[in-house]
């Protein structure tokens, strides 16, 4: 099937560089995600993908065509938008088939293929529908189908779920999931959550001021953060970050280059002060039901986060904080990973 | 003291204002009432009778006004040359107003720039070279100058910024779909653009039919036959041939030029207020 | 070699390697806007520059020959020629008389009628009615309504013991019968106007400053007429306008009598150029027009933006 290659792509608007050169290699049939801080530049690069926006610099291949200057429609690829972007003056139906019609596809196997699709997406129900006469989730179902219909090689999607509830947002999100095993298309997916990135992707794309800063498979960014950003980025509650000056003592595997230290939440055990690698104080701890979120105070000041299971001792109670070696990240002044 | 409770005083004070307003209205309302009443009357009860029920009704104004001047043929011109000048001013209007509000292109600040500053000239101004123009083209005492001239003067501009501002408003990712489905530019503007903007077309609809229909200035310019003349234009003409306006003529005349617009506003006054509205602009 | 073509999506390779997506965007921006833009040099940048040329120029119908005379025509409106000087002043006193009468009017009826009560509908459609009309039938009937002894507006004064004078033949009361007149034919629209902008204002305001214990015309003016501004500023620059560019009305009602009394610019200008053939002398006119105009919009633009 089809995979994408981008080589030092770049976007201006007038003056600014909203993407500031970015390769990347997507293989076929591969669920990739873009993910970053608002205004990093991730749905200006699928929209470039898409045919919406120019290419200012660069070279971006689907399949083995260059398509920098080939209109959307004949790129071969079909996106959801945030907003679904249904037609309102149309049905169900002829959303999902307008795209076809507009090709000349005949009426019949326009009928099929959006039958076909709505079946797929339990839609069978609704075809005669308005977009108005819909709810969101049926809504993002009708706008995935009009997608479908096309049967595009790549699939973009720009965070087609912001716009539901949280509990539908879950059960969409494995039906995307459930349709990329299905379909075995490849899929690029653009969204500010990480949570979507992790539990979606076979490859995630971190960007920030348009430039890429680390590309992995949620594993390797969530256990081997390439740098701050991403470490701070990727899992939540964020990373705990501390100058290594602050530490007594050498902490086991540290570097020599190292000058951060940074431990996850979730990695942070608590035992009695002095047997730790730091101690602290609790200031506030916070039940959450499963567990406790714990803000606690280290004698240079600074505030930790530490994820606590079972009972949390009250404010005010000093604490050391140990983790376990494998599980520091250093990083250097730069940023960088440091090992 | 024992006076109204509040309610009370409410309603009294509503009841002041309304009357107020009624008051106000009489200017707005008679004219209208007494042109009516009028066109029913005879050249001699036309004047000294203060009363809105002519004594007796005089039907046959309202055909000497059709012997007069060739007044079917002047209704017709008045009704094809608005017709004509709404679907132009459609059509090229939010074609420009399309691309001013969404595709980018160099130049188009400067041509937005061009485009308002026109809007704040008076047409007097450019009048006499345009002039000149229509009458070496030979149309003079044709219709065309009242078509070309409302499609591509102030008019034309204002519905062309009516129409860019209602695309700006639309979600743009409806065309981009559009786009991802295969549609041209074109097929974009007229499949999806234009059926999503149905109020703006509407008020530039009504704004440009009302400006066409009730033009003067342009008709009394380039018009000198008779059979070519424009509602405006054969209203002022029920004159004898000193120039003395023959009234009753003129007034059944203006009635029957009156009465259908009238009766459009008074059905949709709705629709047509907002269209003003939105507008924002005119004389 | 192009993807495979399997897909129903890829119907034709696309590829046009001469011109780039931005350039298409471009010529199709060109094609949209074309029409207009022709039009727009055709019947307005074209004669802006001749109406410059021909101000210069002292034309001679018979032999359709123009003589190059420089200022001439301007130094003859500004120093020579007394008509323009009553011309101006006619013009300048209609814009005085209108503008502040037409927005007053206008803004009293917005705030009475921006509430919903009964009648509110009926009211609205009432006073907007003449804008609908046109000018020509507005003029018409009122110049019969204003008719001397035996016009209705006079009979019905007349019942009332007083003796109306002839409206439109009398210079002291033309002026004010054309403005009267002409402000009932327009205040509707800017009553919408300000309908539109007073509703689009939060009640909140007005109920935080009603908790205050402010009054009735404290909430107007220390809340609802800056908020107003805007809108003001914009009916105060088109009814401008629209007062320098009033012709039918007046050319229906009064033909610029009694006396010149009403003849204002535009008037003065089709006079010039359409009824006596000046045409030099008419361009100057609407050059002068021009920069009234241009001068007035910017002032009232300036001053505003210092207010704020």
């Amino acid at each position: 099937m089809t995979s994408l290659t981008l080589a030092g792509i770049r976007k201006r608007f007038g003056k600014v560089d909203v993407i500031r050169g970015v390769d990347l290699r997507v293989a076929d049939g591969e669920f990739v995600v873009f993910v970053g801080p608002s205004g990093c530049g991730k749905s200006t690069l699928l929209r470039m993908i898409a045919g919406l926006e120019d290419i200012s610099e660069g070279e971006l291949r689907i399949g083995d065509r260059i398509v920098n200057e080939v209109q959307p429609a004949k790129r071969g690829v079909a996106m959801v938008f945030q907003s679904y972007a249904l037609y309102p003056h149309l049905t169900v139906r002829d959303n999902m088939g307008f795209g076809l019609k507009v090709r000349g596809v005949p009426p019949h196997e326009r009928r099929q293929r959006v039958e076909a699709a709505a079946a797929t997406l339990k839609l069978d129900a609704l075809l005669q529908r308005f977009p108005r006469e819909l709810s969101g989730g049926q809504r993002q179902r009708v706008a995935i189908g009009r997608a479908i219909v096309g049967e595009p090689d790549v699939f973009l999607f720009d965070e087609p779920l912001s716009n539901l509830d949280a509990e539908l947002r879950v059960h969409m999100r494995s039906e995307i999931a459930s349709l990329h095993k299905r379909l075995g298309n490849t899929m690029i997916y653009v969204t500010h959550d990480q949570i979507e990135a992790m539990t979606l992707a076979d490859k995630i794309v971190v960007l920030r001021d348009g430039q890429v800063e680390q590309v992995g498979t949620p594993r390797q960014l969530y256990e081997r953060p390439g740098n701050l950003f991403v470490a701070q980025f990727i899992g939540s509650p964020k990373m705990n970050i501390l100058p290594i000056e602050a530490v007594a003592g050498k902490l086991p595997g540290q570097p020599k280059t190292a000058s951060l230290v940074g431990v996850r939440p979730e990695d942070l055990e608590l035992t009695e002060p002095g047997s730790g690698f730091v101690d602290a104080r609790i200031l506030i701890s916070e039940y959450t039901g499963a567990s406790s979120l714990l803000h606690v105070q280290l004698p240079s000041g600074q505030v930790f986060l530490v994820a606590h299971d079972g009972e949390a001792p009250p404010a005010d109670t000093s604490v050391g904080l140990a983790v376990e070696p494998g599980r520091l990240h250093f990083f250097a002044d730069s940023g960088r990973r440091a090992d | 003291m024992g006076g109204l409770t509040q309610k009370q005083l409410r309603i009294v004070n509503q009841v002041c204002w309304t009357l107020a307003l009624a008051v106000a209205a009489i200017p707005f309302v008679f004219p209208f009432l007494w042109m009516i009443s009028s066109g029913f009357k005879s050249a001699s009860e036309i004047f000294g009778s203060p009363s809105l029920v002519p004594r007796e009704w005089q039907w046959r104004n309202f055909v000497d006004v059709f012997t007069y001047q060739p007044f079917a043929r002047q209704y017709f011109n008045s009704l094809y040359i608005a017709l004509t000048v709404t679907a132009l001013t459609l059509v090229i209007s939010s074609l420009a107003g399309y691309a001013l509000a969404r595709l980018r292109f160099a130049g188009a600040g400067l041509i937005s720039l061009f485009l308002v500053s026109a809007l704040m000239v008076p047409e007097e101004v450019t009048m006499i070279p345009n002039f000149f123009l229509i009458k070496w083209a030979g149309l003079i005492d044709t219709h065309w100058p009242l078509i070309m001239l409302p499609v591509f003067g102030p008019q034309g501009i204002m519905a062309t910024f009516l129409m860019r501002q209602y695309f700006l408003a639309l979600p743009r990712e409806l065309e981009e779909a559009g786009k991802m489905d295969g549609l041209s530019r074109f097929g974009v503007w007229w499949r999806i653009a234009l059926p999503m903007s149905r109020p703006a077309l509407a008020a530039v609809a009504i704004i440009t039919f009302l400006n066409s229909w009730n033009l003067f200035l342009e008709p009394l310019i380039f018009i000198s036959s008779l059979e070519k003349f424009t509602l405006p234009l054969a209203l002022s003409n029920f004159t004898d041939p000193y120039g003395t306006p023959l009234w009753h003529l003129q007034l059944a005349a203006t009635t029957l030029a009156v009465l259908p617009i009238l009766i459009v506003y008074l059905i949709a006054q709705r629709q047509i207020i907002e269209s003003f509205a939105l507008s924002g602009v005119k004389g | 070699m192009p993807a495979k073509p399997t897909t129903g999506i890829v119907t034709q390779d696309a590829s046009t390697p001469w011109l780039t997506l931005k350039m298409r965007e471009a010529m199709e921006a060109w094609l949209f806007i074309g029409p207009t833009l022709a039009g727009f040099l055709i019947f307005f940048i074209g004669p802006l520059i001749a109406v410059v040329w021909y101000s210069m120029t002292e034309w001679n119908l018979l032999a359709q020959q123009a003589t190059f005379v420089g200022l001439d025509n301007y130094d003859d409106a500004l120093f020579r020629n007394p008509d323009f000087w009553l011309v101006v002043r006619n013009s300048v006193i209609f814009a005085l008389g209108l503008v502040p009468f037409n927005m007053a009017l206008a803004l009293a009826l917005a705030i009475s009628l921006s509430r919903r009560f009964v009648g509110v509908v009926f009211f609205r459609t009432v006073f907007f009615a003449p804008v609908v009309t046109s000018a020509v039938a507005w003029a018409i009937v009122w110049k019969f309504l204003l008719q001397g002894e035996a016009g209705f507006v006079n009979q019905m004064l007349a019942h009332i013991g007083i003796n109306g004078p002839n409206w439109l033949r009398e210079p002291d009361w033309a002026m004010a019968a054309v403005i009267v007149t002409r402000v009932i034919k327009m205040v509707g629209l800017n009553m919408i106007l300000y309908i539109a902008a007073l509703q689009a204002i939060p009640r909140d305001y007005e109920a935080a400053a009603r908790l205050e214990g402010a009054s009735n015309w404290q909430i107007f003016r220390l809340v609802i007429w800056p908020l107003l501004g805007p809108t003001t500023l914009v009916i105060m620059v088109i009814t401008t306008i629209g007062s320098f560019k009033v012709f039918d009305h007046i050319y229906l009602m009064t033909g610029g009598g009694p006396e010149n009394g009403t003849l204002v610019l535009a008037f003065y200008i089709y006079k010039q150029g359409f009824e006596f053939f000046d045409v030099g002398y008419a361009s100057a006119l609407a050059m002068i027009m021009f920069v009234i105009v241009m001068v007035l919009t910017l002032v009232q633009l300036a001053l505003r933006r210092r207010d704020t």
